[in-house]
């Protein structure tokens, strides 16, 4: 790309303008709250700092915050999937419907989703008294856990996904099957390969919005120390304990963990994308 | 054959979209589907490859019935105007793909892939991917992609639509070289006829989802059988003609034609005859000229175009600029003509100038149906039947003009019919339909109000001598309306078990004929009963059905008909009649509409 392409006129005004705009804007939503969280976290000495992180408390909250995440995330990938699937393909009464409920979890106090979830899948609840009489306990458990983010990042992937699959031609697929290749070949190595790249973004958004879920999980949770206690939910624990030094050191270690976990999937796709070679 | 199609029907909505289309392909034969876009083209490549069902009809490649075999099991290579690549995959892995998909093994992939990509000649490009490749290069990997099985069928669809002009030549060259090297049988659709020409063996060319003409490029351009074809392949004039017993008459002028036949059944009739602007002459004076004069005419418009001039005359004679059909029928038709630089230098001209105009081809289209004309009681009357919309639709499609006539009272000696007579439908139809055909008018269009567009044409004829007649103008109907055409065999009742293999015989005769000699594909169905009763219930059984109706007796007309013209709301019945003469003068060569 040569130097001249920044002088060429385009609708927003110049780069200077929108880089500077940018720096502030992060700076100002971002970073500060986020460099205040470090602060507050340097102030403590390094002893009290591990032992607040590496609390046994604290690694059985990590475990389940990031856990039931990445199942979340995963459930949301496979059926979210056909979710996108169903909506791009066919044409069926009720799609106009259906596409918009897929957007209610955004929309919907996560209080709310959290109070409803618990209220069907209770022992005594709508769909919970059916699960209980084999075993399956849904709401205080981790399994209600995963219930609850999987409902709130479902829209994600439904809305990463939908544009790619409009975007793989039919062709792809005729042009396959008159090659020869059966209808789950065409799946596994056309439409799949095609969609991968969304389908991670879809998954990435899915996960990290499930990591700093609270409103919802503390409801179907039930809350029990080392048992269903998500890390958010350790933080305020702290945090009403007045214990802020503490709290913060709890949110940086899911900040770090999160970064890390973005940034190798961002890479992925990078990698990804290269491979593709987006020129269209 | 390679490629057969027999009676291949397609249909969307009711609507056919493929419409009763039988073609053989030869084995390594180049064969390109010409039309312009929603013809059905693509649709049938689509048939061919398995990729859309079809509803009626058979499709057989190198003999083996495939019409319902799935599309990866034809074994058929296809190539999208997109190219349709894999973009996450190599070039290599592109082209191995129908390999990897039949498990051969490693090296043998390797080696066909390295046979492939030299046939198209992008050795070395193996580990690119689709989007490091320009347009042209990525067209050739889908060829290469689509060879790889070894297809019995190699099938484009419009391969270098997304291609500039000088690739576009470049691959055009490549395609016909792999196929003559490979000697595969190779389909083509396109809506380019520049293309067409360039590349095919034989061309089909279809419109309205139905094939209008099969042939070599060379054949199909100089001896058109249908308006469609002779517009559609190069620019073309048509002229309204009147052939009589000493020639083709254009206007008060005798010209010589190629293409011209013997008068059918000894009458004088209009015809549609095909002027190429390169085969138009001009000169300063009639004397200058070496061909047949047609007309004088004034230059309205001198357009330079490189190689050729092409200009726009306006034609001065009056009778004769009336002939001339615009594109679409209409009344300020120009003349078109596109002379070489050399003949430019001969005689050089400016806007305005007057010209001597000859003509040294002229190929008369073997179509029945000229022209139309509106006969109702009053001018006005017939001006508003004029703007029916099925007759309008006709016309404009026909690329004809419709006339007006006022026929009062039906009394007196009118002035000569020429083309298809229109009249309105109703009680009155039949004794004007009686009156038009003995004052020399051949087809008698009756149309009720607001009649729609057919989908289904019934064919009958009451006498075997009026079947090619009838035929004739069925097929040339039939090239302008999306319709399914039936041909309705009528046997009487009262003749159970013994007679019924006389009738079964004449409707293959029927069918038979239609297709040898009109290029008109139809179904043929036979009803037991009495005539008129018979072809009431068959039209009343769906919505916008059409009549076309052979007679050898006008008086026919006028009573055993008189309740199918007078039918509420009623049918479109084109009547079509020649006297028993004709069969006494055997038309062989007329109908050689193919």
């Amino acid at each position: 790309m040569k130097s001249v392409s920044q002088r060429e006129p385009s609708v927003i005004p110049g780069f200077g303008i929108t880089l500077g705009f940018t720096t502030f804007f992060l700076s100002a939503i971002v970073l500060l709250p986020l460099s205040a969280l470090v602060l507050k976290t340097a102030g403590m000495d390094w002893s009290r700092f591990v032992e607040v992180i590496a609390s046994p408390r604290a690694l059985a909250s990590y475990r389940l915050s990031f856990g039931a995440s990445l199942v979340a995330a995963g459930v949301n990938m496979v059926f979210g999937f056909a979710l996108a699937w169903t909506l791009v393909r066919y044409e069926f009464p009720g799609r106009r419907l259906v596409d918009a409920i897929i957007d209610m979890p955004f929309a919907l106090p996560t209080a709310v989703s959290g109070i409803a979830l618990t209220t069907i899948f209770s022992a005594n609840g709508w769909i919970g008294q059916y699960l209980e009489p084999y075993g399956i306990h849904v709401a205080y458990t981790p399994i209600g856990i995963t219930v609850a983010l999987t409902l709130i990042s479902m829209p994600f992937v439904v809305r990463t996904v939908q544009p790619a699959l409009q975007e793989v031609q039919r062709d792809l697929e005729d042009a396959a099957e008159t090659l020869g290749a059966g209808r789950f070949y065409v799946f596994r190595r056309i439409i799949v390969p095609t969609v991968l790249p969304a389908l991670l973004t879809g998954f990435t958004l899915a996960f990290a919005r499930a990591v700093g879920e609270y409103g919802s999980v503390i409801f179907i949770a039930g809350n029990k120390a080392m048992k269903t206690e998500i890390t958010p939910l350790l933080i305020v624990i702290r945090l009403e304990e007045f214990d802020y030094a503490g709290a913060a050191a709890l949110g940086f270690v899911m900040l770090a963990i999160s970064f890390v976990m973005l940034l190798a999937i961002n890479l992925l796709q990078v990698w990804g994308r290269k491979r593709m070679m987006v020129s269209r | 054959m390679s490629i057969a199609l027999d009676q291949v029907t397609k249909r969307y909505q009711e609507q056919p979209v493929v419409n009763d289309v039988s073609i053989d392909v030869g084995e390594g034969e180049f064969f390109v589907l010409l039309g312009p876009s929603g013809s059905g083209k693509s649709t049938l490549l689509r048939a061919i490859a398995g990729l859309t069902g079809i509803d009626h009809g058979r499709i057989s490649l190198h003999g083996r019935d495939v019409t319902h075999v799935r599309a990866r099991d034809r074994g058929v290579g296809l190539v999208f105007q997109n190219y349709a690549l894999f973009r996450h995959m190599t070039v290599a892995d592109n082209i191995e793909f129908a390999l990897r998909v039949r498990r051969t093994k490693a090296a043998e992939r390797r080696a066909r892939r390295k046979e492939l990509l030299k046939l198209v000649s992008l050795e070395g490009m193996d580990e690119r991917l689709p989007g490091q490749l320009s347009g042209g290069q990525q067209q050739r990997v889908a060829v290469a992609r689509a060879l790889a099985h070894k297809p019995q069928v190699l099938l484009l669809d419009e391969p270098f639509g997304a291609l500039d002009a000088k690739i576009r030549e470049e691959l055009r060259r490549t395609i016909r070289s792999v196929q003559r090297e490979l000697g595969i049988t190779t389909v083509l659709v396109t809506h380019d006829q520049e293309e067409a020409f360039a590349l095919a063996d034989t061309i089909g060319v279809m419109n309205h989802g139905r094939l209008l003409e099969v042939g070599n490029p060379s054949d199909l351009y100089a001896q058109p059988a249908t308006r469609f074809v002779a517009t559609f392949l190069g620019a073309a004039n048509l002229l309204l003609a009147r052939q009589a017993a000493d020639g083709i008459r254009f206007g008060a002028t005798p010209v010589s034609a190629a293409g011209a036949e013997p008068m059918q059944a000894g009458r004088e009739h209009e015809v549609v005859a095909v002027l190429r602007p390169e085969e138009v002459e001009i000169g300063a004076t009639r004397d200058e000229l070496t061909s047949n004069y047609i007309a004088r005419g004034a230059v309205e418009e001198i357009v330079f175009t490189g190689a050729l001039e092409r200009l726009r005359v306006r034609l001065l004679d009056e009778p004769c600029a009336a002939q001339l059909l615009g594109p679409s029928g209409n009344d300020d038709a120009r003349l078109e003509i596109t002379r070489t630089q050399h003949e430019r230098r001969a005689l050089p001209l400016a806007q305005g100038a007057q010209i001597a105009i000859g003509a040294r081809r002229l190929h008369v289209l073997p179509t029945p149906l000229s022209s139309f004309l509106a006969c109702a009681a009053t001018e006005a009357e017939a001006a508003e039947l004029a703007r029916e919309p099925l007759l309008e639709s006709l016309s404009t499609r026909m690329k004809t003009r419709v006339g007006l006539r006022a026929i009062d009272g039906l009394t007196g000696t009118p002035a000569p019919f020429s083309g298809v007579a229109a009249i309105s439908g109703g009680t009155e139809a039949a004794s004007t339909v009686e009156w038009l055909l003995r004052h020399g008018a051949a087809e008698v269009l009756v149309l009720p109000r607001n009649a729609p567009s057919p989908t289904r044409v019934y064919i009958h004829w009451t006498d075997e001598a009026a079947r090619r007649a009838t035929l004739a103008v069925a097929a040339s109907l039939l090239r302008h309306v999306s319709a399914e055409a039936v041909y309705l065999g009528i046997v009487p009742e009262g003749r159970p078990g013994s007679g019924r293999a006389a009738p079964m015989r004449a409707l293959l005769d029927a069918r038979s004929d239609a297709q040898q000699h009109h290029g008109l594909e139809m179904r043929t169905e036979l009803a037991i009963g009495e005539t008129v009763s018979e072809l009431t219930r068959n039209l009343s059984a769906g919505s916008a059905q059409m009549l076309v109706l052979g007679i050898t007796d006008i008086t026919q007309a006028g009573s055993a008909y008189r309740s199918l013209l007078a039918g509420q709301p009623g049918w479109p019945v084109l009547i079509v009649y020649r006297p028993p003469e004709a069969r006494t003068a055997p038309d062989v060569v007329s109908g050689t509409a193919a």
